[in-house]
């Protein structure tokens, strides 16, 4: 789980790795809108266009990535062939299954597309941006919003990454662990869940502890001194760019 | 407290992702994982997390279950019951009220009670909510979004009452914060 690397940063020295923290944010925020409202195949083909390029650009380890995208490979699968079979319609001429339905397939592959495109986007921002200046950012963000203690909501998403990390990888021992205790051949779902969540409760809570303890002895606070953000002019190219592909997938 | 709010909010990212098969539909924990945060940490703590998730999930990171990001799928199919573990969290916590580190037995009654109340309100959420994005007939909303869900339901719950009743009275208030002892 270590070479897990999706939703890790890694570092690099692109200009996907120099741009404003802010500036990745708000591209992010754009590409996921169109990749939700994208509808047309050449919606499909911009959003993987921008995608690609990006992947190039950041110049991130695209094989160890094809690697960790499988688990979502498998899910657009599932929801291709779920919508295929379960969304009524007429029959595709010469396909071998008489159960699937052409605008099931073709509701399915907008489906899978759209998630595949999140995914790809996300890995890239997430890949591109280190935790600190990702909280940083969203520090910066929600500071004009009234009632919201920016800096610590900003702190919490910095460290609901750090848990995920941390969860997988106990989640991973746990499930080996529990299958060398021959889990599997226990039928009762009760007992199933309870083996895996218990321990793997037990573990994190702990791991909170430990968190809180160095964070306290530390003296972390929340009046900090605020980051400072650089734009240059490639940054706004990028963001326009996201913002031309969402123009264009609402207008086209 | 930002620590625990953190630790629950990712653990219902990793619940989307991990299913366990037990049957023809199979048990996904993101909706498990939300009845634990308002077990653990309240009603407004609870909501703090779920807001923070949905936030997460807004800005276009695949947290929600299988992955998914973006605006796009609060006003799609699955919506409702994004916005129903809001309330179904907030149920939870508030009828559990403030973790006062034992549970007795009329504590274990209102557990069970919270529990239940959450997976009512999370699916009276979903359930008209996906009726209407598919328009689909209430017979085939139920089919699709309540029925397969129904047994995993009450199999999660069960695993929640079992995980709150040996987990909360070691999870006490320690202060503002909360530790494990």
């Amino acid at each position: 789980m270590a070479q897990v690397i999706f939703l890790r940063y890694i570092p690099g020295d692109t200009l996907l790795h120099r741009m404003d923290g802010r500036l990745k944010l708000l591209c992010l925020l754009l590409l996921s809108v169109a990749a939700g409202l994208a509808s047309e195949w050449q919606h499909y083909l911009a959003l993987l266009g921008v995608a690609v390029s990006a992947l190039a650009a950041a110049k991130l380890p695209v094989w160890a990535l094809l690697r960790d995208w499988r688990f979502f490979a498998v899910m657009a699968a599932l929801i291709l062939v779920a919508n295929a079979f379960f969304i009524p319609g007429d029959p595709v001429p010469f396909f071998p299954f008489a159960a699937v339905s052409r605008q099931g397939l073709v509701a399915g592959l907008r489906f899978a597309g759209r998630l595949l495109l999140a995914v790809m986007i996300c890995s890239v921002v997430m890949g591109t941006t280190p935790l600190a200046r990702l909280r940083d950012a969203l520090e910066w963000c929600l500071r004009p919003v009234p009632l919201v203690p920016a800096a610590r909501v900003a702190m919490m998403m910095n460290l609901t990454f750090v848990f995920v990390s941390v969860i997988m990888d106990n989640y991973v021992e746990m499930v080996c662990a529990q299958k060398s205790r021959c889990v599997e051949s226990c039928k009762n779902p009760l007992k199933r869940i309870k083996y895996l969540v218990l321990p793997l409760l037990t573990q994190t809570m702990m791991r909170t502890d430990e968190i809180v303890y160095a964070l306290e002895a530390r003296c972390y606070s929340e009046v900090r001194t605020p980051a400072s953000f650089g734009t240059c002019r490639a940054d706004w190219l990028v963001a326009g760019v996201c913002l031309g592909v969402l123009a264009f997938v609402i207008l086209w | 407290m930002t620590v625990s709010c953190a630790l629950f909010t990712a653990l219902i990212i990793i619940g989307g992702y991990i299913s366990i098969p037990v049957g023809p539909v199979p048990l996904v924990l993101a909706d498990f994982f939300v009845m634990l945060t308002g077990l653990f940490l309240g009603a407004r703590y609870g909501a703090v997390c779920l807001t923070m998730y949905l936030a997460l999930g807004a800005i276009g990171l695949p947290v929600f279950a299988g992955g998914k990001a973006g605006l796009a799928v609060f006003w799609g199919p699955t919506g409702g019951f994004l916005f129903g573990y809001l309330l179904a969290v907030v149920a939870v916590g508030f009828i559990m009220g403030r973790n006062k580190g034992s549970l007795g037995k009329g504590s274990l009654v209102r557990l069970l009670a919270a529990l239940v109340a959450g997976n009512v309100l999370l699916y009276l959420c979903g359930v008209p909510w996906l009726k209407a994005v598919t328009y689909l007939s209430w017979p085939a909303a139920l089919g699709a979004g309540l029925v397969p869900f129904l047994p995993g339901a009450m199999i999660k719950i069960a695993a929640a009452f079992a995980l709150g009743r040996a987990l909360l009275p070691r999870f006490r208030p320690l202060g503002d914060e909360r530790c494990l002892s």
